[in-house]
């Protein structure tokens, strides 16, 4: 077992070196800034478009029935989305309000859904025969919140809402409950998100060997399971390069936002239901795990492919196979018992997605020592069930499966 | 038996598709010797060496290597340079001959201080720290050869060595062959050019269409055809034409036949009494292409030949 782990280190020790001494593995660090910065841009352009496509009402009236409508708009968004209600956009009065409407409606540059004008107590709304459904019906609940509010202060000046008495207790089952999804959500997508990154790489790891002729001098020195380990420690190791260097600037701007934070500003308590301290050991593992399980499985697939045109032929359906096992591991987050959150569970490739998820949900801990040894387990089988397809079918040797001394699968020759 | 041989082999079958590849081969290599497996393309050499090493298994058969049974077990005191050669491209020499001695459990500093002297003493010192993908073709295949050796194996296994070299590095690797064996070294290398292996094997086997035609000393095999004498008489006829055997075949003025068994002294006695006349008689030893063409047939040595014309094609 030594030689097989010193082997490995050999050829996991060239891989790493390969991997990060070049300039594509700039571009490779660069990926998570890459998707962060892609969905910024995702959002800025989906956010304008939302903006864009609010319609637009515009407002003819005095300043005092304008700021009505404005404050009415303010507080019925807050209690709903800023896209539940039209925009409004204030115009001075022509002399002839009624033609005016008509022109700004007809104005393509003024885009406008409708023209309100006249008083609270007075409100037209401008518009054609069949106006905008959206629109007719929300300017009249904005005139009714404007109009309600303008009762009330005429009403009583002096009235102030009464202050909210809190009666302080533990936490509530409700709250708790929701947190803790969010952090076995969070600890799924962190491994899913970085493992969705290596798994091409890893389909294509042994084309190199092949096409270069060097999988024969490999294969001739050291167990064809140290080749396959051994590249499977280099390309975590580039991996955890990553992580340790995203992980660390994460790490610094949230120390330096904590920092910038007013006094009194307290945060949630956030805290997965094992508490940080474990949950910090079981992520790395859980990730390496993960890792191993899919990163075998696709290595052992790739080593089959003969071209790079093979390997990318593969990349689809092992992509779909990632997000299957991702969604299939999402069924466990909030859900207790069933039989499809078990396989979950039990399912070596689901495992470590759904045990971490497991990790943020509840204290247990023996079930994380058993799921962990059943994954290394997996790990080790598929290391030598990919080895034994590779020595038969590329290395064309025949012969039995081994996957255990006392254990094989396939006939007997000789 | 084994304690005294590097490499012994017993039956070795293998077939691809349901097609022998290597039918039943036995192999007898003597620790420290300079050993041959002689044949032309798709004899089945590379699949015999591949399975002495390990790379993939016998169909039926046995083999120990160096002793042991399963090869992988005694990969550290081997070194193998296959036909299709393979470097890293990005790799530095140095680095390159380090790496492929770490596989064999050489420390890699120890790698690279001797991939550095094996470079310098054979006039590549200036590539140490260039990459693989910069050199030539023949360079490459230097290189990867003392990455074979970096780590003074038992036993070297070479598979077509000369393959790709022009005469210059052909020259120089056989030195470098004779050095190893020289140091009690094991070399075994398939060629498919006759005459490599008979100026440096003791031992070779002749293989063909997957099986073994001989085994032995390289002596053994040449001593399967009788000396050829070349005789030139002034005299055109007489009694010393009864002399001559029935084989005997005359091209011009010149007759060729095998030595008879009883020796040189009865012939030229019968010659000379007989008033042949002789002005010219030579008895020529044959060599290992003669030996090779009577062992493995007419059609192997028509093949081996189109093989080592296509190797001089490729070197120029």
């Amino acid at each position: 077992m030594s030689s097989i782990m010193e082997a490995a280190w050999v050829i996991a020790r060239r891989d790493f070196i390969a991997s990060v001494y070049t300039r594509s593995f700039i571009f490779f660090m660069l990926t998570p800034l890459l998707v962060v910065g892609f969905s910024i841009l995702i959002g800025f352009v989906s956010a304008r478009s939302d903006m864009e496509d609010i319609p637009v009402v515009a407002v003819i009236a005095d300043s005092e029935t304008a700021n009505a409508l404005d404050q009415a708009r303010a507080h019925l968004t807050s209690l709903t989305s800023e896209r539940a209600f039209p925009l409004l956009r204030r115009i001075d009065a022509a002399d002839n309000v009624g033609a005016q409407a008509r022109i700004l409606l007809a104005d393509e540059d003024a885009g406008l859904s409708g023209v309100f004008s006249g008083t609270l107590e007075r409100p037209v709304l401008s518009g054609p025969e069949r106006i905008d459904e959206f629109v007719g019906e929300r300017m009249t609940l904005l005139v009714e919140q404007a109009q309600r509010s303008a009762a009330l202060a005429t009403a009583s000046p002096d009235f102030r809402p009464a202050a909210i008495q809190r009666d302080i207790t533990g936490e509530a089952v409700g709250n708790l409950r929701e947190i803790r999804t969010g952090v076995a959500r969070f600890g799924q997508f962190i491994i899913f998100f970085f493992t969705l990154l290596l798994a091409t790489m890893l389909l294509s790891n042994l084309i190199e060997e092949k096409s270069n002729k060097v999988i024969e001098v490999l294969a001739a020195a050291v167990p064809l399971d140290a080749i396959f380990l051994g590249k499977l420690m280099a390309m975590l190791a580039v991996s955890l390069v990553g992580i340790a260097l995203w992980g660390g600037v994460f790490a610094l701007t949230a120390a330096f936002s904590l920092q910038l934070l007013p006094e009194g500003v307290e945060l949630p308590a956030i805290s997965p239901a094992v508490g940080w301290g474990v949950y910090a050991i079981l992520l790395p593992i859980y990730y390496t795990m993960n890792y191993m399980l899919l990163g075998s499985l696709f290595l052992g697939i790739g080593a089959q492919a003969n071209s790079v045109r093979e390997v990318q032929t593969l990349n689809m359906p092992v992509t779909f196979l990632q997000m299957g096992v991702f969604v299939l591991a999402m069924l466990v987050v909030g859900n207790k018992g069933g039989i499809l959150p078990m396989i979950a569970y039990i399912f070596p490739f689901t495992s470590p997605l759904a045990m971490i998820a497991e990790a943020g949900q509840s204290p247990a801990l023996w079930p994380h020592l058993l799921a962990i040894a059943w994954q290394a387990l997996w790990v080790f089988l598929i290391i030598r069930i990919s080895a034994g397809m590779f020595r038969r079918t590329v290395l064309k040797s025949g012969g039995e499966l081994r996957i255990m001394p006392r254990l094989s699968l396939g006939r007997r020759r000789g | 038996m084994s304690g005294g041989l590097a490499i012994e082999a017993k039956g070795l079958f293998k077939a691809f598709d349901g097609k022998p590849a290597v039918n039943g081969i036995d192999l007898q290599v003597p620790r420290g010797s300079i050993y041959g497996i002689l044949g032309p393309n798709g004899a089945g050499k590379t699949t015999t060496l591949r399975m002495l090493l390990g790379i993939i298994e016998p169909d039926r058969g046995s083999r120990t290597l160096l002793g042991r049974d399963r090869p992988l077990d005694a990969a550290r005191e081997v070194g193998y340079l296959p036909e299709e050669r393979g470097l890293y491209p990005s790799m530095h020499c140095r680095e390159a001959i380090a790496f492929m001695g770490a596989l064999r459990g050489l420390p890699l500093d120890v790698g690279r201080k001797r991939g550095d002297a094996l470079l310098r003493d054979n006039g590549l010192g200036d590539y140490a720290a260039k990459p693989i993908k910069s050199l030539s073709k023949g360079m490459a295949q230097t290189v990867q050869l003392f990455g074979t050796i970096v780590h003074q194996p038992k036993l070297v296994v070479l598979d077509e060595p000369f393959s790709g070299l022009d005469a210059i590095n052909q020259g120089r690797l056989e030195q470098l062959i004779r050095d190893e064996a020289a140091a009690g070294t094991t070399v075994i290398f398939s060629t498919h050019v006759i005459h490599h292996a008979e100026r440096l094997c003791e031992r070779i086997a002749i293989i063909a269409d997957g099986s073994v035609r001989f085994e032995g000393e390289v002596a053994a095999a040449r001593d399967r055809l009788r000396p050829q004498v070349r005789l030139r008489t002034r005299q055109k006829d007489g009694a010393w034409r009864a002399a001559l055997p029935a084989e005997a075949v005359q091209k011009g003025e010149v007759w060729h036949f095998e030595l008879p068994l009883q020796g040189v002294e009865p012939l030229l006695k019968a010659l000379m009494d007989g008033g042949a006349g002789i002005e010219e008689l030579s008895i020529e030893r044959p060599g290992l292409h003669d030996a090779f063409v009577q062992i493995a047939g007419e059609s192997a040595a028509r093949q081996i030949e189109r093989d080592q014309l296509a190797d001089l094609e490729a070197a120029q």
